[in-house]
């Protein structure tokens, strides 16, 4: 007979084991995914990779060129979209409407935003702005990646300029400054770190994305600079050659699976990195 | 308010600029709204309501369509994947904030938080070549063995194991919303101050004890609402799902069955609709997954700043 | 009366990362009385009270060396059961911190950690406590009510009560008014005074005047080392210490 204290104790062992097991568990699932999309990625990695635009199935030779400059053009122009509008929307709500309802409530709206699924906004782009023009196009995908972006980057600028002490904004205003230039040339400063953070992240988040591409920027097999046309990206590209029938589609498919993970791996980490560093 | 430099005509531009920027996310909201509404009114004005919202139909050579099949399945695989990764969640939190070494908290931390950043297509596409082999080949026939003659559970795992199928797109699902739904139980677990702790500690608690009856209680609206939030997320994820759920518009008992969710639904069909009809149904699929999502997102949001407020006091 | 309850011989903490926090402390700690702690911010007061609840091995690499001798057992030694350990001492922080239970779960926590179940038991003895921390008057029609909606007050009575119910033998106060008015300090103090018939007391306190009503006794530590220990008359009136009369005449600190 165990004792009650035992009892506790014995109790008290076996559910902190869980818990460990259950990150162990966590970490495990970690290594496997990185560890398959590290190894079946690099052995798929070549010059023709990035050199190339695709090859019919079964010959040699075939690449992505097409793929990765979509990705970064529709990625980049999201950006520009993106951030502009976000850093702007941040601003209002941590200065002017700083305190105000309306401030609580487009935070609020932004957080759901957040978290809505991107699919949806898909259907919403392919209605604004594939629906009207006929075709697919370019555009489309990094408008629908920008409006992805836009509540991520405005909520931590939002937080970044609120976390700016207010005695700086005072020491500003003493000067006779107007608002707009404490905020640019003061708030702006010192919330730096934090709000290019923000971005960073926000380029991982949408540099990932693949449901509101499927029926915006679409897909195409032939290398394109055409914004006003489909264009090929990097991750509808790994969706179809995953789901194909052919091995180097799949070798292909985890090579770019590898590059796209890599990057927004290393975004992530710069962006922590930076922010820690700023806000020890 | 220290707005009063607003005089500056400068001063007035750049504030209306950044007002503009901010209502942008209403405009989106409500925007988002009334798009998908008018597309599928076709689709409303045919199959009402109620009628789109029982109907198992999907069929779009007769030109029916319901959305009961979708939603099930899209409920189902959540409901599934909330099972597989809240524990599991709730268990690497309480590793995070009180059993690991310090020097492991922010290693293990980091990889948490880098497990929530990979892309769900790199999920998906995993899942399909890595995991669906190994629940199709073992952990599906074991399961099937395991329950076979056991009423009320052996009916989950019937037919045959495909890895194709509700059970490997739940397993993905969870893999993928447990790093987010872990983090944010940190974060509400890292707001129990030290000193309530302490003072459990103080009565003659163990660790275990002190977690069970101190921690969790005291961080239970910020864990509720991750995990609802992680509950909205799962509900929308397309790409981690759309590798192995099967797209297969029927309503089963078998978690070994393929199905489809509204997700899915859309990411495959969406580009092949031919007819307005089938177009406008896919958009009411669209606008019937926004307010699920929505309204679940929005019960979470309350939840977590319930949980803030009570610590800011 | 004036049996000696603990004894430190010798004691030196270090923090994690070599902070030498308390040096070659030795004092004596008088059975049913009341010891105050006293000294100037960071002089090791606090990490003094918290090595007899051992309250220090919740973090990792903190290191004591010498002994704490709590009726004739080195509590210090690796091989004491410090759950056990911390029913017998039990510890009263700067702030309340009621848990997140009713008022009832709150104070009757530690008895159900010790194995006590009997609703009847139970309830008796959550009554006693209340009664000994004053409280019982106060509280006795909303037992059911959460703990958060008491006052500052209330709720550090409510957590002496807890820390009461499991009959401790020493009982630890870390500045326990800092947070409260006037007037429930006053009822905290009066409390503890009536409170050494049954346990023993130690009390750290920031607060002179306080110091000077409830104990018997005090202890002046300073960068931690202790200065020095006496009756608290003695400290007070004729310290024999240039330090501690510096400090207690309100020099310095």
């Amino acid at each position: 007979m165990m004792t009650r204290e035992q009892v506790r104790k014995t109790e008290g062992y076996i559910a902190l084991l869980l818990c460990t097991l259950a990150a162990l568990g966590g970490l495990f699932w970690l290594v496997f995914i990185l560890g398959d999309v590290l190894v079946n990625g690099i052995k798929a990695l070549s010059p023709a990779l990035f050199l190339n635009d695709p090859a019919p199935p079964g010959v040699e030779g075939g690449g992505l060129r097409n793929a990765f400059i979509g990705q970064l053009m529709i990625t980049v122009f999201a950006t520009l979209i993106g951030v502009p509008v976000g850093v702007l929307g941040g601003t209002f709500l941590a200065e002017y409407a700083r305190g105000r309802r309306i401030a609580r409530v487009i935070s609020v709206l932004s957080d759901i935003m957040v978290s809505v699924p991107s699919i949806v906004i898909g259907t919403f782009i392919y209605a604004v702005l594939v629906k009207p023009v006929g075709h697919f196009n370019g555009w489309a995908g990094a408008v629908a990646l920008a409006i992805i972006m836009i509540p991520v980057v405005l909520r931590t600028t939002e937080n970044m300029l609120a976390l700016v002490p207010w005695t700086l904004r005072e020491a500003a205003f003493a000067l006779g400054a107007p608002y707009y230039k404490v905020i640019t040339q003061v708030v702006y400063r010192g919330a730096a770190a934090g709000i290019l953070t923000g971005v960073l992240l926000s380029i991982a988040r949408v540099a990932g994305e693949t449901a509101p591409l499927l029926f915006t920027s679409f897909n195409n097999s032939f290398f394109s600079l055409n914004m006003k046309g489909p264009i090929a990206s990097l991750t509808v590209t790994i969706f179809q050659y995953a789901m194909g029938p052919y091995d180097d589609w799949h070798a292909q498919a985890w090579a770019a699976a590898f590059i796209i993970t890599v990057f927004i791996l290393i975004l992530t980490i710069v962006g922590r990195a930076l922010i820690k560093w700023r806000y020890r | 308010m220290p707005v009063s430099s607003r005089k500056n005509p400068v001063d007035v531009t750049f504030s209306a600029i950044t007002a503009v920027a901010s209502f942008s996310v209403i405009v989106l909201v409500v925007g988002i709204l009334y798009v998908l509404f008018s597309e599928s009114s076709l689709a409303i004005s045919k199959f009402g309501v109620w009628h789109f919202l029982s109907s198992t139909d999907w069929d779009p050579v007769r030109e029916s369509f319901g959305a009961l099949t979708n939603i099930y399945g899209t409920v189902v695989t959540t409901i599934l994947s909330l099972i597989i990764a809240i524990p599991v969640a709730i268990g690497i939190a309480i590793f995070i904030t009180e059993i690991s070494p310090n020097f492991l908290k922010g290693p293990i931390g980091v990889a948490i938080e880098l497990l929530a950043a990979i892309p769900s297509i790199i999920y998906g596409m995993w899942g399909l070549f890595a995991l669906s082999p190994i629940m199709g080949n073992y952990v599906e026939p074991f399961l099937q063995k395991m329950t076979t003659g056991i009423p009320l559970v052996a009916f989950l795992f019937q037919g045959t194991p495909m890895g194709i199928d509700i059970l490997t797109a739940s397993v993905i699902l969870s893999i993928m919303i447990i790093p987010f739904t872990a983090s944010i139980s940190r974060d509400s677990f890292n707001l129990t101050p030290p000193i309530v702790k302490e003072s459990a500690y103080a009565v003659g608690a163990t660790k275990w004890e002190v977690v069970k009856n101190v921690v969790l209680p005291y961080s239970k609206l910020g864990v509720f609402g991750g995990a609802v939030l992680s509950l909205g997320r799962a509900l929308g994820e397309t790409m981690a799902v759309a590798f192995v759920l099967g797209n297969d518009h029927k309503i089963t008992s078998s978690l070994l069955d393929a199905a489809a969710t509204i997700t899915v639904t859309l990411a495959n069909e969406f580009v092949e609709a031919d007819k307005d009809i089938y177009l406008s149904s896919l958009f009411y699929l669209a606008l019937v997954l926004f307010m699920m999502s929505f309204i679940t997102l929005a019960v979470a949001k309350f939840f977590l700043i319930r949980a803030e407020r009570r610590f800011s006091r | 009366m004036d049996q000696l309850k603990i004894e430190v011989k010798n004691l030196n903490f270090h923090y994690a990362g070599n902070v030498h926090a308390l040096k070659n402390i030795s004092l004596p700690v008088h059975e049913n009385s009341v010891t105050a702690l006293i000294g100037p911010s960071g002089c090791g007061k606090t990490t003094l009270l918290r090595c007899f609840n051992r309250m220090h091995d919740l973090y990792p690499k903190n290191r004591y060396e010498g002994e704490i001798v709590l009726d004739n057992v080195n509590i210090l030694s690796g091989d004491v059961d410090v759950i056990d350990l911390r029913s017998r001492v039990g510890m009263v922080f700067q702030k309340p911190t009621p848990f997140p239970m009713s008022i009832f779960d709150n104070i009757a926590y530690g008895l159900k950690l010790k194995g006590v179940t009997k609703r009847s038991d139970l309830s008796e003895k959550v009554e006693t406590a209340l009664r000994q921390s004053a409280l019982w008057n106060e509280v006795k029609d909303k037992l059911g009510a959460s703990a958060y909606e008491l006052s500052g007050g209330q709720q550090q009575r409510l957590v002496i009560a807890r820390a009461l119910a499991v009959k401790p033998e020493v009982l630890l106060f870390d500045e326990p008014t800092s947070a409260l008015d006037p007037i429930s300090t006053a009822k905290i103090e009066e409390l503890a005074i009536n409170l050494k018939e049954e346990v023993t007391i130690i009390i750290v306190t920031h607060n002179m005047q306080q110091a000077a009503r409830m104990s018997d006794w005090t202890g002046f530590l300073m960068l931690g080392e202790l200065i020095e220990f006496g009756k608290t008359d003695k400290i007070f009136t004729a310290p024999s210490e240039k330090l501690t009369e510096d400090y207690v005449t309100g020099r310095f600190g």
